[in-house]
């Protein structure tokens, strides 16, 4: 079972649907997260949401106690809030990306997607990783073509993966392939 | 008495009736035997609450009415700041004992110019300092994208059945409607609809994109128009992703569907840039929770919804009334179909009020996002 935990975000139940079609999901908001549904789900899912991640320590709360112990996926919001509990610095950027759609590329980083390969993503983020980011076990796996901009990272050890773009947007053209790669690897 | 004449007769009773654009025309509904105001979320839950019955088919098996904005949140548990507001109605609904087809509305009224001395409750000055708060709410996050909303008030006595029928003579909209009750009327030509229901499938049909025909303006030029218009598209995009998202919490998961992506639809005077979506919806789900779901309609509030309507309410010190509620009905089978309440007068008190929106997204300029509000409004004030 997966256990999606929503940040009043109007995107997450698109997460929901589409994590729906690998397993049995259950969403619940950040604020009503239920204890025993958290222990039994295999996968934790960060949503998106409107915001930075210090907004959100209850969030914060749940990655430092499953991390290394379950699967867990940051989406958008939830890519920058398992960062920047690794340390990161979240900052704003000066080009903003509002339901645009762009190509983003993988780096030879990544042990799951091949190397160089393009794809054609939805992204709708104020706020961007600040690099350099150095933390072990972490490594950016695709960066916007045009900007060089983070937009995805593993970690494969503990099995924690993010992506700053939504896989769940209609803008998304592969956004299934992705979920269902991260889900299996 | 044909219908055209029944509508006439009524307009001159002071019998209150409802008009609502239907496929091939109008249809009016009349000779109320029940009138259902609402004034909390209780009242509406209350309401909502009847057991469907898919053997009541007939014409009159249904309520017909609105909710207004402030309704719409607190049915969503957020709660509106102190504002100044006009003691409007929050919501009616009505029983219709009659409804009839008419083709045409076929009414003039001889027509004299009315008081057109409308004010605005915001200046540019105060519009681009709002504008301005808003986008650094966007550089930081906590909204995507949000709609200002300007209104524009005078004081007059209209005659509604004489703009509806102006209106739907230079501007047809597919939902557009109007009522006339005792003590108010609401002229409308909404072209957007937020809810169609029809047994286990619904459909809503955002638009976000409006351009105006001019001299070579076809519908293939709109189309690329749009295309190339890269903010334009960007706002359409989060609207057709949020859309999906409402659908997504009432519907079976992997039916959401966008079956219509970004085309162009031919009115009168404008094209819209529309897509539709549609679901199926889940065995458990009730109308109650279709109506949260997906009510007040995303595209005329902003993404993303929850945080956006907070950051709208602060902001306003006017209570929007009518203004981006719901307008349309529920019949007692369950199926629904509603509007969006947008480029509508309501006229209270001898009052006429005309709210529009614009949205800000992070590269909207405040003085063409006033104007267009300015323009907006004014397809609707050259009718006084």
């Amino acid at each position: 079972m997966i256990y999606i935990i929503d940040h009043n975000d109007s995107f997450t139940f698109n997460v929901v649907h589409q994590f729906s079609k690998f397993d049995e999901v259950i969403c619940d908001n950040y604020d009503r997260v239920n204890n025993d549904i958290l222990e039994k789900a295999s996968s934790i899912v960060l949503s998106p949401g409107p915001g930075n991640p210090k907004n959100y320590p209850k969030s914060s709360k749940i990655y430092k106690k499953y991390k290394g112990k379950k699967r867990i996926i940051g989406i958008c919001l939830g890519f920058q809030q398992i960062l920047y509990n690794e340390g990161a610095k979240i900052v704003e950027q000066k080009n903003i990306y509002h339901g645009f759609q762009s190509e983003i590329r993988v780096t030879n980083n990544s042990k799951i997607f091949d190397n160089n390969s393009v794809f054609k993503v939805g992204r709708y983020h104020s706020l961007k990783l600040k690099e350099p980011f150095n933390k072990s076990n972490f490594n950016i796996t695709m960066r916007c073509k045009i900007t060089n901009v983070a937009m995805a990272f593993e970690n494969n050890l503990d099995k924690i993966y993010g992506f700053q773009f939504h896989p769940e947007s209609f803008l998304t053209l592969n956004g299934n392939f992705l979920i269902k790669k991260i889900l299996s690897a | 008495m044909n219908n055209i004449n029944k509508l006439h007769k009524l307009h001159n009773s002071n019998q209150p009736y409802i008009i609502y654009k239907s496929n091939n025309g109008f249809k009016l509904y009349s000779d109320f035997s029940k009138k259902i105001i609402l004034k909390s979320k209780n009242d509406v839950e209350n309401f909502l609450n009847f057991k469907s019955n898919k053997k009541r088919t007939k014409k009159t098996d249904l309520f017909i009415g609105f909710f207004g904005y402030e309704l719409l949140n607190n049915l969503i548990d957020i709660k509106l700041p102190k504002q100044n507001s006009l003691n409007f109605y929050k919501g009616i609904f009505y029983k219709p004992e009659s409804v009839i087809s008419i083709n045409n509305l076929n009414y003039s009224n001889s027509y004299k110019k009315l008081n057109k001395n409308f004010k605005i409750n915001i200046n540019n000055k105060t519009y681009t300092k709002i504008f301005d708060r808003f986008k650094k709410r966007i550089r930081a996050g906590d909204t995507y994208q949000i709609k200002i909303c300007t209104k524009y008030k005078s004081k007059s006595k209209v005659d509604p059945l004489d703009f509806f029928s102006r209106l739907s003579e230079f501007n047809l909209a597919p939902e557009a409607f109007m009522i006339r009750d005792k003590d108010f009327s609401i002229v409308s030509c909404s072209p957007e609809n937020l809810i169609n229901k029809k047994g286990e499938q619904i459909s809503t049909k955002p638009i976000a994109g409006t351009v105006k025909k001019i001299d070579k303006m076809n519908k293939s030029k709109a189309l690329k128009y749009f295309k190339k218009n890269i903010k334009e598209n960007k706002e359409h995009n989060m609207i057709v992703d949020m859309e999906r998202n409402d659908l997504s919490k009432i519907c079976v998961p992997l039916s959401v569907k966008v079956s219509k992506e970004k085309i162009i639809e031919e009115y009168r005077d404008l094209f819209h840039y529309v897509s539709l979506i549609k679901g199926k919806i889940k065995k458990s789900v009730n109308n109650l929770q279709i109506i949260k779901a997906m009510m007040p309609g995303g595209s005329v509030i902003g993404c993303p919804k929850i945080n956006t309507l907070k950051l709208l309410n602060n902001q306003e010190e006017e209570n929007r009334n009518i203004y981006t509620g719901s307008f349309g009905y529920i019949k007692f089978n369950g199926d629904m179909r509603f509007n969006i309440i947008i480029r509508s007068i309501l006229n209270f008190k001898n009052i006429s009020q005309v709210a529009v929106a614009s949205g800000v997204v992070i590269d909207s300029n405040a003085n063409r996002e006033f104007n267009e509000n300015y323009i907006k409004a004014k397809a609707l004030i050259d009718l006084y």
